[in-house]
């Protein structure tokens, strides 16, 4: 028995602690219990006014066949007939006590006949005058008292409740362990299945959707409704997971080829590298050797050049000699020709060691190095009133050699080119540009057509007639190529008769090969 | 007959001739004695009877024996060991320059292009190393 409820209040112990079935019963015997209760008190409160109102009736009753028969046994003092009256009144249900008693004024003693025994609780009383028709008037001799009991009342009401709850409270159980019968075998052994079904199913690679039969008395109701809405919920779940497997399928595809295409670029890049590794490092070779083959010959180029700067010099000096104005002449042109190649061969020698020598690092004054320049420069040219303004304190990380040439070549030309200006004035600064320091060395001298600026850093182009401004034209090329290895760049702004500006910067941030601010340095 | 000798190693005449007459245009007290090769230089300090030059004043581009090879055999021997050596040429490699150094030379000196200049630099050098400096005592 106890095995049967258990199993019709839950579906399974376990998983629903609180099954529909004891809920459902608990509900069911509270309210049952509720309207038995209310129904049982009217109907009780009913019972006890009926029986209260027979009692009533049954006291009018002996008011109306007694009374007038006690009033002449009063008047007639007649006692054993009054006792044999009470006793009979007694007799009839309910009644407790009965009385008869003598009221006429100035009896020493009064007749007092009473019956049964009178009760302090609750009981229904009725008092009545004893009245006699004398002479034709009526005369009140005495008092007639009955009193009902309600014990019978109250004993019975007692009995019907105990009766009434205890068949209602089986009846409510019965019914309730019914009800809980019915809707186990409607709905909760559907829904527990139900349940089963859906624990039960994985949802990855199923082949069909899920479908639950409709159980079987079902397809009206709205059990059958929820499975057939539930069915077609798992269709649409079947249909949007063989989907998300399509769909899954094909970014796997997706991304499968697309790793293939990285690798595959990853692959030409590779040889590309390889290829461009290769060819730079054959530019690099064929390049080195052209300058070592430059450098050595402008070396060796050295040693003659200066024999004949020596020897015309002495021819020059010779009293003995004996040259006419034209051989001294052609001597002073020799002699420039000597010089001017001497220069360019210093110039190649300065371009070839900027891009040959090893890099050593430091921090370099370049303010000491500008006015270092122009120290130089008043030396060697004392006659000239050139005004320097020269930022103090730039320094910059770099090859202090190769820096001072940077410098001392643009310091240089500036001096150079402002030679035909009454005041010239050259300056040296930096200005933050961008986020990077950005040198700069003007002049007010004679400056360049703009649109030719370009051409200024291309080895021997230049852009002065020589008796204008001597010049090797590769000084700017050189200082290109410094700056390239400090990872700057240089350029230039001007106009002709306009002064001109150089602008050049260091440790750009793309394309540099050297730390900008490595503390430790090379040095 | 001049107080001092210099010993020129030098293996182009031209060359000589300019440095002879460089210093001859100095009026510095000093016989040039000229060899234009290696051997020639290490057979004239190592020959017997011959005293030692004030000053030697070395090529680096010589013919067959080059300038640093001339040097390292002048300072292994114990009798040149301090003799005062120049370099005088006209390269400015700075690998010549280290190696000249850390083989034991007293100067290097870069011929200037110009016979003036060359004038002044010869002048200098031989009021240093024949006036100022004090020569290291002759060696056993």
């Amino acid at each position: 028995m106890t095995d049967t409820i258990l199993r019709l209040m839950g579906p399974r112990a376990a998983p629903a602690r609180r099954g529909i079935g004891v809920r459902l019963l608990a509900f069911i015997v509270l309210f049952s219990s509720f309207v038995t209760l209310v129904l049982t008190a009217i109907e009780l409160y009913i019972d006890f006014r009926v029986d209260v109102n027979a009692i009533e009736e049954r006291l009018n009753e002996i008011e109306r066949g007694y009374l007038d028969s006690l009033g002449s046994s009063l008047w007639n003092v007649d006692l054993p007939q009054i006792r044999l009256q009470l006793d009979g009144i007694l007799r009839l249900p309910d009644m407790r006590a009965a009385e008869v008693r003598e009221t006429v004024p100035g009896i020493a003693a009064p007749v007092v006949v009473s019956a049964g025994a009178p009760s302090p609780y609750a009981a229904l009383v009725r008092e009545r005058a004893i009245k006699v028709s004398v002479r034709g008037g009526e005369r009140t001799i005495g008092v007639f008292r009955v009193e009902a009991s309600l014990e019978g009342v109250y004993q019975r009401l007692l009995n019907k409740t105990a009766i009434i709850l205890v068949s209602q409270g089986v009846k409510t159980f019965i019914v309730s362990l019914f009800i809980l019968f019915i809707v186990h075998r409607l709905v909760t052994r559907v829904l527990v299945d139900i349940a089963a079904r859906l624990d039960s199913y994985e949802l990855q690679g199923q082949a069909a959707p899920l479908r639950i039969p409709v159980p079987p008395g079902h397809h009206a109701d709205e059990l059958g409704r929820v499975v057939m809405a539930l069915n077609g919920l798992f269709d649409g779940l079947h249909s949007a997971n063989r989907q998300l497997v399509d769909i899954n399928a094909e970014l796997e595809r997706d991304i499968a080829a697309r790793l293939r295409a990285e690798q595959e670029v990853v692959r030409l890049n590779a040889g590309l590298e390889q290829r461009v590794r290769q060819r730079t490092a054959e530019l690099e070779a064929a390049n080195g050797e052209l300058d070592s083959f430059v450098y050595s010959v402008s070396h060796d180029l050295r040693a003659p050049v200066r024999r004949i700067e020596g020897f015309t010099r002495l021819l020059g000096e010779d009293p003995d000699s004996a040259l006419s104005d034209k051989g001294r002449h052609y001597l002073t042109r020799i002699r420039a020709g000597a010089g001017e190649m001497g220069e360019m061969i210093e110039s190649f020698l300065k371009l070839s060691r900027s891009t040959r020598a090893d890099l050593t690092v430091s921090t370099v004054d370049l303010s000491a190095l500008a006015a270092q320049a122009v120290a130089l420069l008043r030396e060697r040219e004392p006659d000239r009133a050139v005004t320097a303004e020269i930022q103090p304190g730039l320094t910059a990380r770099g090859d202090p050699r190769l820096l001072d040439v940077v410098v001392g070549n643009l310091i240089g030309n500036a001096w150079k080119y402002s030679r035909n200006v009454a005041e010239a004035v050259i300056a040296f600064g930096a200005q933050e540009s961008g986020g990077r320091t950005v040198y700069v060395v003007r002049d007010n001298g004679a400056g360049f057509a703009a649109e030719l600026a370009d051409r200024l850093f291309v080895p021997f182009v230049r852009l002065h007639r020589p008796e204008e401004f001597e010049g090797s034209g590769i000084g700017l090329a050189t200082v290109r190529r410094i700056l390239a290895r400090h990872g700057g760049r240089i350029w230039a702004e001007s106009d002709t008769g306009r002064g001109a500006a150089f602008f050049f910067t260091l440790w750009e941030p793309r394309g540099t090969d050297e730390p900008p601010h490595d503390p430790a340095g090379r040095g | 007959m001049s107080r001092h000798t210099i010993l020129l190693v030098e293996d182009n005449a031209d060359d000589a001739e300019l440095t002879q007459t460089a210093l001859a245009r100095t009026r510095v007290d000093a016989t040039l004695d000229i060899v234009t090769g290696g051997e020639d230089a290490l057979d004239y300090l190592f020959g017997d009877g011959r005293p030692l030059p004030a000053l030697v004043l070395l090529d680096l581009n010589l013919r067959g024996m080059s300038g640093l090879d001339v040097l390292h055999r002048i300072r292994a021997r114990g009798a040149t060991r301090r003799l005062p050596v120049v370099i005088l040429t006209t390269s400015d490699n700075a690998s010549d320059i280290a190696a000249g150094y850390d083989l034991g030379v007293n100067s290097y000196v870069r011929k200037p292009a110009d016979l003036d200049s060359f004038t002044e630099v010869m002048r200098r050098l031989g009021l240093y190393w024949l006036h100022t400096n004090t020569p290291p005592p002759a060696a056993g």
